[in-house]
Parts: structure tokens; C-alpha cells; sequence
């Protein structure tokens, strides 16, 4: 996919860029609204990133443009503005969705795949990786043709690793997705290693690859291959 | 008590006071007047006896005294010094003893001495003396009457752009933007009294917004180098060369970061609720949310293996869905940190409170600064804010949240 950064932090969006960029994925990126108008011009992205708080105005004159010009880029809104407000207002011109700084990257990259999998309207589909498929609507997954029943958080687990397939994601960032930031998990991430366990535990039962590698106990990998 | 009545009661004291003192020399200085005036007619009336009788050579007769009464009574005494004194005067007419004024003296006829006894009546004297008695005393029912007036209407009118004033001093609220009104007033003192508390409230506003500004600059300013800074760990951690002590370094880092940017979180969003910034209210059953919630945490309840007793009853209140989720995210989480392994927690829901209480560490916390800013127990890895943030929503509300701890429970009450 063809991504577009707009974000004036210079170490935000180097990380960005080079955590996508890793699955044969193109980024550009730019640090301000006027050179992001003018690739905007002249290019087609399948999803732009977009800091609301930039040098020369802010973020939301993108969206007008992309709205009056018809565009038919996904945009997900990354702001330090947690308000409720600049999130309506945001979503109300076109945005697809919102993040607030601080993020992780795996955190971002899943809700880039989820916006484009919405956009491309596969997320009544099927997701297929290797021998899982898993049935986006309803909500069940099947390993070799093997239903298995997963919890909840098992499910969105699931989503998340294939999403960041390839990467170490660390603890907090899983507890960060399975159970927002309002819950504050602290240092207890034994939660996150019992639903790691058992999702592990009901993949291998069905035959499937043993795909979930702990990390040095910094967190763990859903390996690509 | 009030100025006025203050104001009221020294007047009251002064007026009534010189009123009296000058009642009392009214009355001595008519009295002796009076007398004098009755005294210099009976010594007139003493010199015509004199003249009548050297003239006449005989007494005269009564009825030629008018009112007057004149008794001659032969007597031996020589010499009897001409004096007055008060009698009682028999009205001839009403027959009616009235107070009167007499002379006695000696008069010569024909060689024999007579002493001689006029006397008059003093009713008109007394008259006067009532009669100013009765003028100063309305005088002073009059003068009580007005001041007591005056202070009702006239002062308390005066005294009102004070009192205005003074109430809305009494209701001044930092972030609100309202300017103080004068009513009506043209004292000078009042209106340089309410150009002074509007040049301070301003100052203080002032001084408050900057202070907000700051820290809601600082917090979001604060957010973009935190999101750097996780995005370079969640970059560094892929590198799965790095020896394990790095890990371990990163992993404290991490936790860092995240508590760093949940601190900022809430302040800014305590930032927003003592400005009233937060819109959006709704009508929320709290015993549904309630029972989400507890299934929301479910896990962390069973880890704890803490039993949970709820007795939930449905209640609405009209609120922000996001605060309310915040306060019940908080108060539920607090009591199950905070719990120990096997422990215990009650929920209690009904239409006039919310109580949580849970066991914990066997003694009481201090009620006093439990809800304060950054007061935790050294054990705790939370913001220390949790419990702040919880006290302002409530506040935020108007309700009324207390903590208590008896029979080894922690009890948070709100009180709707």
C-alpha cells in the first residue's frame, strides 16, 4: 500500500515510516501542509496519516480538500488533542479514524489495515494468512478447516498479531489494544501471557504453525513466515 | 451584626440620650422661671397690701385679691423675714386642692402686727411643665420612629449596591467569565470598591488562565515527544539482537513512558473539568454501565479470586457518558488494586448512593488527603491521580463522595 505521513516531528515520522515500510509497503511523508497539499496534487495514497497540529495550519484543511476534490484516500487523524470535539469534527469531514499521541506503532499500523480492509469493503470477507482464515464478520476462525472458539480478547489478539505480522509488539502495547488506556494494566501483563498461552495452545490443537514467540519477555512476535 | 444596626444602636443611644439630658433641663429651667415670675407677683401683691393698708388704714378685703388668697392673722412676732414657700392652694371656685405658692410677711396697722399669708395657685406652672414633658417625649417617639425608618428604608436602600456586590463576590467563580455589576450605585466608596474587586478579579483571572494555558500547553506539547519516544522503543525492540539487559532497560522505559503519558492524560482531562469544558450529557443508567464495567474487569476480579457482592438498583443520571465511564473506571479499578488476593468487594447502587467498599490494607487512610493530588501509598503504581480525578467529577456533579473505613472495609460513598 501507498501510505502518506503528514506530521511535522521529524522522529515521529521516521519511525513511522520505517515500521511500515518494512512489508514492501511505499510511505512518503511530509512535515507540513503546504508540501502535503502539493503531493496531494499530484498523487494518489491508499492512506494518509495526518498530525491536526501543523506549522503552517492545521490538518483539517486536508481533509476539505480531499473531501471537495472527491479523493478516495483513507485518513486516520494522529493528534495530541484527545478532545471530543476535534475527534466529531474530524470524523465528521472524512476522516476514518482518530489516534491520540502517544500511540504504538503496531497500534497504528492495526488500524491502518483495519481502514483499508473497511475501504476495500473486505471486512465482511475473509482473511486468509497461510493455513488461518478467519471470517471477518462473523467473527470466527478456522486453522486447516478446524473451528476454533476463541475469547473475545483471543479474537482481537489474533487481528492484531496478523496486522503486525513480523513484529516484536511489546507488552504494553497489547495491553494498551486488548484493554484501552483507560484501564491502566500497570505491570500486570500475566494477562496478557494467559490469553497468549491459550491462543497459542488452540492454533497448535488445530494443526496449526506455531506462530507466537515471546521476545525477551518484552513482548512478543507473530512470526510472517 | 450589621453596620447598620451598629450604626442604629449609637444614634439610637446619643438621640435618646440628649433628648433626656435636655428633658431635664427643660423641666429645671421652666421650673425656675416659673417660680421666680409667682415669686416677684406675690412680692408685687405683698407692696399693694403695704400700699392699701398705709393709704387705707384698715386690711383689705379678700375680694380684692381676685384668685389670690390673703390671710392676716394678728400675731406678736416682730421681726419675720419675708419668705416663700410651696402650699397647696384651695381653689375658691372648684374648691380643689391644686399646688400652689405662697408669701408670708409682716405688715404694721394701728400699731399691731399682722402677718400676712398670700398664696396662688401654680396650676398654670404645672401645665407648662406637662406640656413640655409631653412635646419632648413625643419628640423623641418621633425621632426613634424616623431613625428606625431611615435605617429600614433609606440605609439599607444606600447599603444595597454593598450587599449585591458582596454576593457576587461570594458567588465568584475563577473560570467563569462574568463581570461584576454595580447596581445603581453612586457612592463613591462603593464604586471604587467594585472598580477595585473587578481589577482584582481580573488579575486573578488572568493569572489563572495563564496558568491553565501552561499546563495545557505543557501537557500537549508534552504528548508529541512521548509519542516519539514509544515509537523509537517500539523501533528498537525490533532489532531482536540486543543482549536481554537492554530489554530489561527498554521494558522500564516503556512503563515510564506509559505512565507518563497517562499522567498527562489526566491532568489535562482535570484540567477540562475545572473548566467546565466538558459537553455532552445524556441520561445513563448507572446499574447497567455498573454491571459492564464489572464484566469489563472481570479478569482482574478472578486473578484477585476477589468476591464480589453487588446490589444494584437502577439509577439515572444526566451526564457525560465519558466522564461517568472514567469515575466508575476508577473507583472500581482502585478497589480491586488495592484489594488483597481472596478479598472482597461490595458494590451498592440505589437511588440515592454509590458505594464501593473493598478489603485492603487493615488500616484506615487518611481522610483528609485521600483525594488529594499525587498522594499514594509508596506500594502503588498509578498516577496518584485516579482518586483526584474521581473527587472532581463528582464535584463536577455536585455530589458528595466521602471515604470511610470500618470493619477492615475501604468505603467510597457518593451521595447523588
Amino acid at each position: 500500500m501507498k501510505l502518506l505521513i503528514i506530521e511535522d516531528e521529524q522522529g515521529l515520522r521516521e519511525n513511522i515510516t520505517t515500521y511500515f515500510s518494512d512489508d514492501g509497503n511505499i510511505c512518503e511523508s511530509c512535515r507540513d501542509l503546504n508540501s502535503a497539499m502539493g503531493k496531494l496534487a499530484m498523487y494518489e495514497y491508499d492512506c494518509i496519516l495526518l498530525d491536526i497540529g501543523l506549522p503552517d495550519g492545521d490538518g483539517f484543511t486536508i481533509l476539505e480538500y480531499l473531501r471537495a476534490k472527491m479523493k478516495n484516500e483513507s485518513v486516520i487523524i494522529i493528534s495530541a488533542r484527545n478532545s471530543l470535539d476535534d475527534k466529531l469534527r474530524g470524523l465528521d469531514i472524512g476522516a476514518d479514524d482518530y489516534l491520540t499521541k502517544p500511540f504504538h506503532l503496531a497500534e497504528l499500523k492495526a488500524r491502518v489495515v483495519a481502514v483499508l480492509r473497511r475501504k476495500m469493503g473486505s471486512n465482511k470477507g475473509l482473511l486468509v494468512f497461510n493455513e488461518i482464515s478467519i471470517d471477518l464478520q462473523g467473527r470466527t476462525v478456522t486453522v486447516n478447516d478446524t473451528a476454533i472458539i476463541l475469547t473475545r480478547k483471543e479474537y482481537e489478539m489474533l487481528l492484531y498479531f496478523i496486522a503486525n505480522k513480523g513484529k516484536v509488539i511489546s507488552k504494553m502495547a497489547l495491553a494498551e489494544h486488548l484493554w484501552g488506556d483507560e484501564m491502566d494494566m500497570h505491570s500486570h501483563f500475566d494477562f496478557i501471557y494467559t490469553h497468549i498461552k491459550n491462543l497459542r495452545k488452540k492454533i497448535l490443537e488445530a494443526n496449526g504453525k506455531d506462530y507466537l514467540q515471546s521476545v525477551y519477555g518484552i513482548g512478543y512476535k507473530f512470526i510472517s513466515a | 451584626m450589621k453596620l447598620a444596626a451598629h450604626y442604629n444602636r449609637t444614634n439610637i443611644l446619643i438621640t435618646v440620650t440628649l433628648l433626656i439630658i435636655g428633658a431635664a433641663i427643660y423641666f429645671f429651667a421652666i421650673n425656675y422661671i416659673a417660680r421666680k415670675q409667682l415669686d416677684r407677683d406675690l412680692s408685687e401683691e405683698i407692696e399693694e397690701v403695704e400700699d392699701y393698708v398705709n393709704t387705707n388704714n384698715k386690711l383689705p378685703k379678700q375680694v380684692d385679691f381676685d384668685e389670690d388668697q390673703t390671710v392676716f392673722t394678728k400675731t406678736d412676732q416682730k421681726n419675720l423675714e419675708t419668705r416663700f414657700f410651696d402650699t397647696t392652694y384651695i381653689n375658691p371656685k372648684e374648691k380643689k386642692a391644686e399646688p400652689g405658692r405662697a408669701i408670708e410677711s409682716i405688715i404694721r396697722l394701728n400699731g399691731s402686727d399682722y402677718k400676712v399669708i398670700i398664696s396662688v395657685s401654680r396650676e398654670s406652672t404645672e401645665y407648662l411643665l406637662q406640656f413640655v414633658g409631653v412635646i419632648t417625649l413625643s419628640l423623641m417617639a418621633g425621632l426613634l420612629l424616623i431613625l428606625f425608618l431611615a435605617n429600614r428604608y433609606f440605609l439599607n436602600g444606600l447599603w444595597k449596591p454593598f450587599y449585591d456586590l458582596l454576593q457576587q463576590i461570594k458567588l465568584f467563580n475563577i473560570s467563569e467569565e462574568k463581570n461584576f455589576k454595580l447596581s445603581g450605585g453612586q457612592v463613591s466608596e462603593f464604586i471604587e470598591l467594585s472598580a477595585a474587586v473587578e481589577s482584582m478579579s481580573a488579575r486573578v483571572r488572568n493569572d489563572y488562565r495563564n496558568l491553565k494555558d501552561l499546563t495545557d500547553n505543557a501537557s500537549h506539547e508534552m504528548l508529541t515527544p512521548l509519542a516519539v519516544i514509544t515509537s523509537k522503543l517500539d523501533i528498537l525492540i525490533q532489532n531482536e539482537t540486543l543482549p536481554l539487559e537492554i530489554y530489561e532497560q527498554i521494558e522500564d522505559i516503556y512503563a515510564a513512558t506509559g505512565k507518563l503519558s497517562r499522567l498527562n492524560q489526566t491532568l489535562l482531562l482535570l484540567t477540562k473539568i475545572e473548566n467546565n469544558m466538558i459537553n455532552g450529557s445524556e441520561t445513563i443508567d448507572l446499574s447497567v454501565l455498573l454491571a459492564d464495567k464489572i464484566k469489563q474487569f472481570n479478569e482482574l476480579i478472578l486473578a484477585k479470586r476477589i468476591s464480589v457482592n453487588e446490589r444494584l438498583s437502577a439509577k439515572d443520571v444526566f451526564a457525560s457518558k465519558y466522564l461517568i465511564d472514567i469515575l466508575l473506571n476508577n473507583l472500581i479499578s482502585n478497589a480491586i488494586w488495592h484489594n488483597k488476593d481472596d478479598g472482597e468487594l461490595v458494590i451498592i447502587l440505589n437511588e440515592r448512593e454509590l458505594i464501593f467498599q473493598n478489603t485492603g490494607t487493615p488500616v484506615a487512610l487518611n481522610k483528609d488527603t485521600i483525594f488529594e493530588r499525587f498522594k499514594k501509598d509508596s506500594k502503588s503504581e498509578g498516577t496518584g491521580l485516579g482518586l483526584t480525578l474521581v473527587e472532581n467529577i463528582c464535584k463536577f456533579y455536585a455530589w458528595e463522595i466521602n471515604y470511610d473505613f470500618k470493619d477492615e472495609l475501604h468505603s467510597f460513598k457518593i451521595n447523588f
